[in-house]
């Protein structure tokens, strides 16, 4: 009878620590420190402000911008950028990875062009799609898209290739004819590739929409942070830079919260 | 016509890369014919191409030689008319139990109230009701081993082919679903080949035992077990001859593992 007490406590003690609430706590104060650190050295004079810009600075420089600037219409045609890029490339990426499962001919033809797509850094082609479908928001997506189109094609087709052959084998003893077999157990298969190639999409559609709006806009945290730094603005780069951060965060929550609704 | 065969194989063979100075004889002129309702149990010693043999019988694999016919039609690709079960289950893991048990009967196009209603009969009857809506994942090993032969019997098939379906088991568990699938298999009249290395499952579960000499195999023997009616396999194994069978088989199969060694 008395063992019984100590051998439920144990394990609730030692869980403690790394509750979820524990976790918060240490996540707020590793930023708490590293921005008091950071504000130290440069009101003491070791980094000097016009290089590393000051976080009392960024914040006011934030405040700033929100009241009198245009930071929202920068974050939000940057999101927008970013999520119309990231849908149109994931989805169009995905399907033609699932497609590719139903002709292994096509997949091989396919295999080397896909490859050296892959391998040419998107910024590359973006002198190209300007060339395309103009300056703006047309080129900001397009960029975004194209980058997570590959990404989704190459892994969703690799999710194809990992579903259980057995599965497959199973589903023509029972008679059934490929696209059958791929919409039944190669698609609901794939699924865990497609979600994860979700959450690392947003971050290249992210990367191809700030990208676009290095070279091609006048709207946009990207444009926002490049014209900063070239005026030396640092403040102004950091403040675009944690929304951006701010941004990614929020998008790969909503994803998280798709992605546990489909797992099975 | 209580015993014309149901499944008939008539000199098997099977080599691979046949016709090369690699070629590989797995087994040579096989027959064996499956009666109405019977059990028919092939044993063999391991590397003996089971599961090759396996795969031609259920008409996965196209032999290089002879034929395998069921109701006399050649299994030459023509498909679902043989059901199996094999040691995964695999059960489709984003479908809930009563969808698995349906799935063959999906493909074939049935009416989905009638597959639903011919699932939900099997799944209440042979002891998973209340599981019908679980997902795979929530099962243990023996429930899930039981839902796959539902979604085999669903169908309806002539011949079910069993390959090792309970070696992924522990023992309890093996015992009591190799009873199970017995009962099953008399209760809805079906014919059905256990591919097994198990020598006492061979034996509790079958009506004959078909012994497999070692690679290049052929047709060692064929044992009529008459072991009663019964399907309890606890009391299948304290019989006499259970024992007697175990003995010669094993024989057999040890004659061959030696020379192996």
């Amino acid at each position: 009878m008395a063992a019984a007490p100590t051998t439920v406590e144990g394990p609730a003690r030692r869980s403690q620590p790394s509750g979820p609430q524990r976790i918060l706590v240490y996540q707020t104060l590793l930023i708490v420190v590293l921005f008091a650190l950071w504000e130290a050295l440069v009101r003491t004079g070791v980094l000097p402000v016009y290089l590393y810009g000051q976080p009392s600075g960024i914040l006011a420089k934030a405040r700033q911008l929100l009241v009198e600037g245009d930071l929202i219409t920068h974050v939000a045609a940057t999101a927008f950028a970013s999520i119309v890029g990231f849908l149109l490339g994931t989805a169009l990426g995905s399907v033609a990875g699932l497609l590719m499962w139903l002709s292994k001919t096509a997949a091989l033809v396919l295999r080397p062009v896909i490859v050296a797509i892959n391998g040419v850094p998107k910024i590359a082609l973006a002198p190209l799609i300007v060339v395309w479908v103009g300056v703006g928001l047309g080129a900001k997506v397009a960029i975004a898209a194209s980058l997570t189109f590959i990404v989704a094609l190459i892994s969703v087709y690799q999710g194809t290739q990992e579903v259980d052959e057995d599965l497959v084998k199973l589903m023509r003893s029972l008679g059934a004819k490929p696209f059958t077999i791929w919409k039944k157990v190669i698609v609901p298969g794939a699924t865990p590739w497609i979600l994860s190639t979700m959450r690392l999409n947003i971050g290249f559609a992210m990367i191809g929409a700030v990208v676009g709006e290095y070279i091609s806009s006048k709207m946009g945290l990207g444009y926002m942070i490049y014209n900063a730094g070239a005026l030396y603005d640092l403040n102004s780069v950091f403040v675009g830079i944690f929304c951006l951060m701010a941004l990614a965060l929020v998008l790969d929550a909503v994803l998280g919260r798709i992605e546990e609704r489909f797992r099975w | 016509m209580v015993n014309a065969p149901v499944l008939e194989a008539k000199h098997v063979s099977m080599a691979f890369e046949a016709g090369t100075p690699r070629e590989v004889i797995a087994f040579r002129d096989i027959s064996f014919t499956l009666r109405h309702g019977e059990i028919l149990a092939i044993v063999g010693p391991s590397g003996c191409g089971k599961s090759t043999l396996f795969n031609v019988i259920a008409g996965l694999l196209r032999p290089t030689s002879g034929s395998v016919s069921v109701d006399g039609a050649l299994v030459d690709g023509a498909r679902g008319h043989i059901g199996y079960m094999l040691q995964k289950d695999l059960l489709l893991p984003w479908r809930s139990v009563l969808d698995n048990v349906t799935l063959g009967l999906e493909v074939r196009g049935t009416q989905p109230d009638q597959a639903r209603e011919r699932a939900m009969s099997l799944i209440r009857r042979y002891g998973l009701a209340g599981f019908e809506f679980a997902r795979p994942r929530a099962l243990s090993g023996g429930m899930r081993q039981r839902v796959a032969f539902m979604r085999t019997l669903a169908l309806d098939p002539k011949a079910i082919l069993l390959d090792e379906p309970f070696s992924a088991l522990d023992f309890q568990t093996r015992l009591i679903l190799q009873g199970d699938v017995k009962r099953i298999i008399r209760e809805q009249q079906k014919s059905a080949i256990l591919v097994t290395h198990d020598i006492g499952e061979a034996i509790a579960m079958s009506d004959r035992v078909l012994v497999l000499s070692q690679r290049p195999s052929t047709v060692k023997a064929i044992h009529d077990i008459e072991l009663g009616d019964a399907t309890d396999p606890g009391t299948l194994r304290r019989s006499p001859a259970f024992n007697e069978y175990f003995d010669t088989i094993w024989r057999q199969l040890d004659g061959h593992a030696q020379a192996a060694v």
